[in-house]
């Protein structure tokens, strides 16, 4: 070996933190109730692998941080475009054939976009893990993408999503409402707006998209279910260890949000009778910690029927006829959002007084320890219930693994939950949910 | 908080460009575009049996009357707490149908004691998730809860069910839910057709009482829900079941505490044979304005659970349409473009089932793919299929059973069927043994003693494309969205 193939090898150890592969975080347990192993792939590939056997099946999800905060102004779409493609075949898999021989056993998939990750996923028996790393390594390997499949993808994209506009009156103002509530290209341009926007997009843009995002150094593969770990790291190297790395990957933006001004009101036409609105909070930029409070105050205002917001407007002031909401986590910026269908005009607006004044109450008044125990026992039970199957359990490493919080922290995750006192939540309330960080989208029948 | 990167990255621009040139040295050498051999085909399963075990039920009986199924499920610190009434929509009287719904979301809304808002907060103090479903034949009422609060969730149940009353005030509320639920749920073109088809089939059978639309619902007073509720809510017609990590026996015991005091008393629910299967070529057509493409509902009246043809027609519904790679779904939609999906599917109540295809279908192609899809289902009993596609419909239902119980709620649904219609351990999970002894004789057996009939066909569209299918069926039925008859029309007639 020269002198300059040492100093490679050198600097190779160097980037992958060590030779051969990485060694991790070996069945670490903690109060996660159940054990996991993280490590990496010399090719930069993450690996989390946790044993459940109960049931004869298991979980393969594959993550490629490639969610639409990786698009450029003029590509929208293509990140939900390359999510599609990636179903279109690839050197050893003919076009739908993933689909195909997933199903054949017995097995389930899908697959979605967010804001910062696309994923693929399967549950199938857990004697065919291997055609599961057979078929995500093949496209990870070598995604075959033609001219024709772009074309035809797009064109099937761009149908349903007009389909689903149509059928769907308040679809479009959701993204339109993210793009108020986050006013920066980056953090509020929606995964797919109209799908026309697609209609811009060039075989190079998808090319290079692929090629930059859909490598391992950029993903992260989680195996949960009745495997063995120690034959599964032999299959996950075998199918996995020689697709090459790509390009390093920059760390996202961080938000420049161009508006400080008081809330905004839009309205735009919505063609079903009616009235409703979407109002939010956001939140930027978020302190460590602001997480916990911000879940907790999601659950004290929207999950279930006593919650503050349900029970005052759909039980007490009848003022609404729907109403829901969501707590949105994108990076260093989050949002707390409800969306409100009412009967008419009038409704709109004493839904929106009688939202403000719940808001109102917590920023004067510390909350009963009774109410925050309600709020907080029922998230326990989402989460311990989302843990309870391999795809939750996956899916929730996965989510731990693009936060960038170390898995072995996982662990003391849920008390941190459960130890919000009141007067944090009332600190929390008075520091964000000001009008400076509220805005308003009014729906109305055109 | 970034996205997943290698660790310990040193920084600069060139990183990434050194890394892929290092790795080009370190990782396996292959000749330009060659690759590992095992890549080029997929890989063979594990020997590894598929066994699937699920944890026994174990029932007692209480002196009066009711049941108590526990099973025991380790892992998370969550329990499940059921309540099964042995009574569902076929038994709301045929005048007042929804009447069982109605009843059921009432439980929780009062008791002689205590307000709706009182008992709605205890049990969501608890956290607990309080969901009411109203199948055909039996209803369940599900707490899912913390470990720690199941004392407190049983003597919830206890208090909701047993001392319920009912109020004017507290129905009217749900009464109006309950209106617009329905209401919403006639924009989906699947619910109406599937709707229309059960309230064809089931033409003068108790089932047909299920098919009802919004506007029923306001007659049903709290004289009606009383009486429902004293004739059907009675320990000898229920069931307790607890799922988690429980201890059965101990788990019995303070069931019985609880409920002892639940006054028993004998209920009858007269046996409803199953009505004959459709045969003669009859089209429905409901006309719903509005919607962007037809769906098309084609089905019959089959076997119940008990019957031993029941696992072979679930292998020969697999075969026809069970997935994107079944017969139904490569013809009408690969094949032929009619359809953008086309499946078929199955359901079985306490005396029989049903089967259907449902397929949503391009309205110029409405007549040939309902054409189609009857043929598809002509050719089943017709001809044997091919061994290949019954062992892949058999793989598929035994690799996918397990996934239908793996959540809290699945593994809920499954035992509350099970409990409810007294269903034996093949329905279990002793299921994949069954799914092995079907072959291709035994599938074309059952094809032949179900399929051959004709299926009652349902169109879900748009008026005006009414016209497209009068060319093709001598008679075609005119139904509006709450399923009443508008007019027949026949071939030859001016619409």
């Amino acid at each position: 070996m020269n002198k300059a193939a040492r100093s490679l090898l050198f600097l190779a150890c160097l980037v992958l933190g060590g030779f051969p592969a990485a060694a991790g975080q070996e069945a670490a347990q903690g109060s996660l109730g159940f054990p996991f192993q993280d490590y990496r792939l010399r090719n930069g590939l993450r690996v989390i692998l946790s044993e459940d056997t109960r049931l004869p099946l298991v979980t393969v999800a594959v993550a490629y941080g490639a969610g639409t905060l990786r698009e450029k102004p003029g590509q929208e779409g293509l990140a939900y475009l390359l999510e599609n493609l990636m179903f279109q075949g690839s050197e050893n898999v003919s076009p739908l054939q993933h689909v195909g021989f997933i199903q054949k056993v017995g097995g389930e998939l899908n697959a979605t976009t967010t804001f910062d990750k696309t994923l693929f996923y399967e549950t199938l028996p857990s004697n065919y893990l291997a055609l599961a790393l057979w078929l995500e390594s093949d496209r990870m390997k070598s995604l075959a993408i033609t001219p024709a499949a772009i074309e035809r993808t797009r064109a099937e994209l761009i149908q349903e999503h007009q389909e689903r506009l149509a059928s769907d009156p308040y679809l479009e103002s959701f993204a339109q409402f993210d793009m108020l509530l986050f006013p920066d290209f980056v953090y509020g341009h929606p995964l797919i707006a109209t799908g026309l926007e697609m209609m811009s997009l060039t075989e190079a843009d998808v090319l290079a998209f692929h090629s930059t995002y859909y490598v391992p150094n950029n993903a992260v593969l989680c195996i949960v279910g009745n495997i063995d770990s120690a034959g599964t790291r032999e299959l996950v190297a075998k199918y996995f260890d020689s697709i090459p790395p790509g390009i390093d990957i920059p760390s996202p933006p961080r938000p420049v949000f161009n508006r400080e001004n008081d809330a905004v009101a839009r309205f735009v036409g919505i063609p079903a009778a009616g009235a409703g609105f979407h109002m939010g909070f956001r939140l930027y930029p978020l302190q460590a910690g602001d997480v916990y409070i911000l879940r907790i105050l999601e659950y004290l205002l929207l999950e279930g029927e006593t919650s503050r917001l349900r029970n005052r407007l759909l039980r007490r002031d009848l003022t609404a006829r729907h109403l829901s909401g969501a707590l949105d986590e994108r990076l260093s910026v989050a949002a707390l959002k409800f969306f409100c269908l009412n009967n008419n005009a009038v409704m709109v607006g004493r839904s929106q007084k009688a939202i403000l004044s719940e808001i109102d109450k917590l920023r004067a008044n510390l909350i009963s320890q009774d109410e925050l125990n309600r709020a907080k026992r029922r998230f326990e039970m989402d989460h311990l219930n989302r843990l309870s199957t391999r795809l939750g359990r996956a899916l929730f490493l996965v989510d731990a693994a693009f936060n960038g919080r170390g898995l072995e922290e996982l662990g003391g995750e849920l008390n941190k939950y459960l130890r919000v006192s009141p007067p944090a939540l009332h600190y929390f309330v008075n520091k964000y949910f000001i009008p400076q960080n509220r805005v308003v989208l009014e729906l109305g029948p055109k | 908080m970034k996205p997943a990167a290698p660790a310990r990255r040193p920084p600069g621009p060139a990183a990434g460009f050194l890394l892929a040139a290092a790795l080009a040295v370190l990782l396996p050498a292959l000749p330009a575009g060659a690759q590992e051999r095992f890549r080029r085909t997929p890989p063979l399963p594990d020997a590894q049996p598929l066994e699937l075990k699920l944890p026994e039920v174990e029932s007692v009986l209480l002196p009066n009357g009711l049941s108590v199924s526990t099973a025991r499920r380790p892992g998370a610190p969550l329990v499940t707490l059921q309540l099964v009434i042995r009574a569902g929509e076929a038994d709301s009287p045929p005048e007042l149908p929804g009447l069982a719904a109605i009843t059921a979301r009432m439980i929780g809304k009062g008791t002689k004691l205590l307000s709706a808002d009182y008992l709605e907060n205890m049990i969501e103090s608890m956290g607990a998730e309080y969901s009411v479903t109203v199948l055909m034949d039996y209803t369940v009422l599900t707490m899912h809860v913390l470990e720690e609060f199941l004392d407190n969730a049983i003597y919830a149940m206890r208090l909701i069910v047993c001392e319920a009353a009912f109020t004017e005030r507290e129905l009217g509320a749900v009464r109006r839910t309950a209106f617009w639920e329905l209401l919403e749920r006639k924009k989906n073109p699947e619910t109406l057709g599937w709707r229309q088809l059960l309230r064809i089939l089931f033409e003068n059978h108790p089932y047909q009482t299920a098919t009802y639309a919004e506007e029923v619902i306001k007659f049903i007073t709290v004289k009606d829900v009383a009486a429902f509720y004293g004739r059907f809510y009675r320990p000898g017609n229920a069931a307790v079941l607890v799922s988690g990590n429980i201890d059965g026996a101990a788990m019995a015991k303070k069931i019985g505490v609880h409920f002892n005091a639940w006054v028993g008393q004998p209920v009858e629910r007269p046996a409803a044979p199953p009505p004959s299967p459709n045969s003669r070529e009859r089209i429905c057509y409901v006309e719903a304005p509005g919607v962007s493409d037809a769906t098309i509902f084609a089905g019959n009246v089959i076997m119940d659970s008990f019957d031993p043809d029941f696992f072979p027609f679930l292998v020969l519904k697999q075969v026809l349409g069970g997935t994107t790679r079944s017969r139904l779904f490569m013809n009408l939609r690969e094949s032929k473009g009619y359809a953008y999906y086309a499946f078929s599917e199955t359901e079985f109540f306490r005396f029989c089932g049903v089967y259907w295809v449902r397929a949503r279908v391009r309205p110029e192609f409405l007549v040939p793919a309902a054409r189609e899809i009857a043929r598809e289902i002509g050719v089943m009993s017709a001809e044997p299929a091919v061994p290949a596609e019954i062992e892949e419909a058999k793989s598929f239902l035994i690799g996918n059973l397990p996934t239908r119980f793996e959540s809290l709620e699945g593994f809920a649904d499954w035992m509350a069927r099970y409990v409810a219609l007294g269903l034996d351990e093949a329905h279990w999970d002793r299921g994949p043994e069954r799914f092995k002894l079907v072959n291709v004789e035994r599938v074309q057996e059952t094809a032949r003693k179900y399929l051959m009939a004709r299926p009652l066909i349902v169109v879900v569209g748009r008026p005006e494309w009414l016209g497209l299918a009068l060319r093709e069926f001598d008679a075609i039925e005119v139904y509006d969205t709450s399923g009443g008859l508008k007019h027949i029309l026949r071939k030859g007639e001016g619409q």
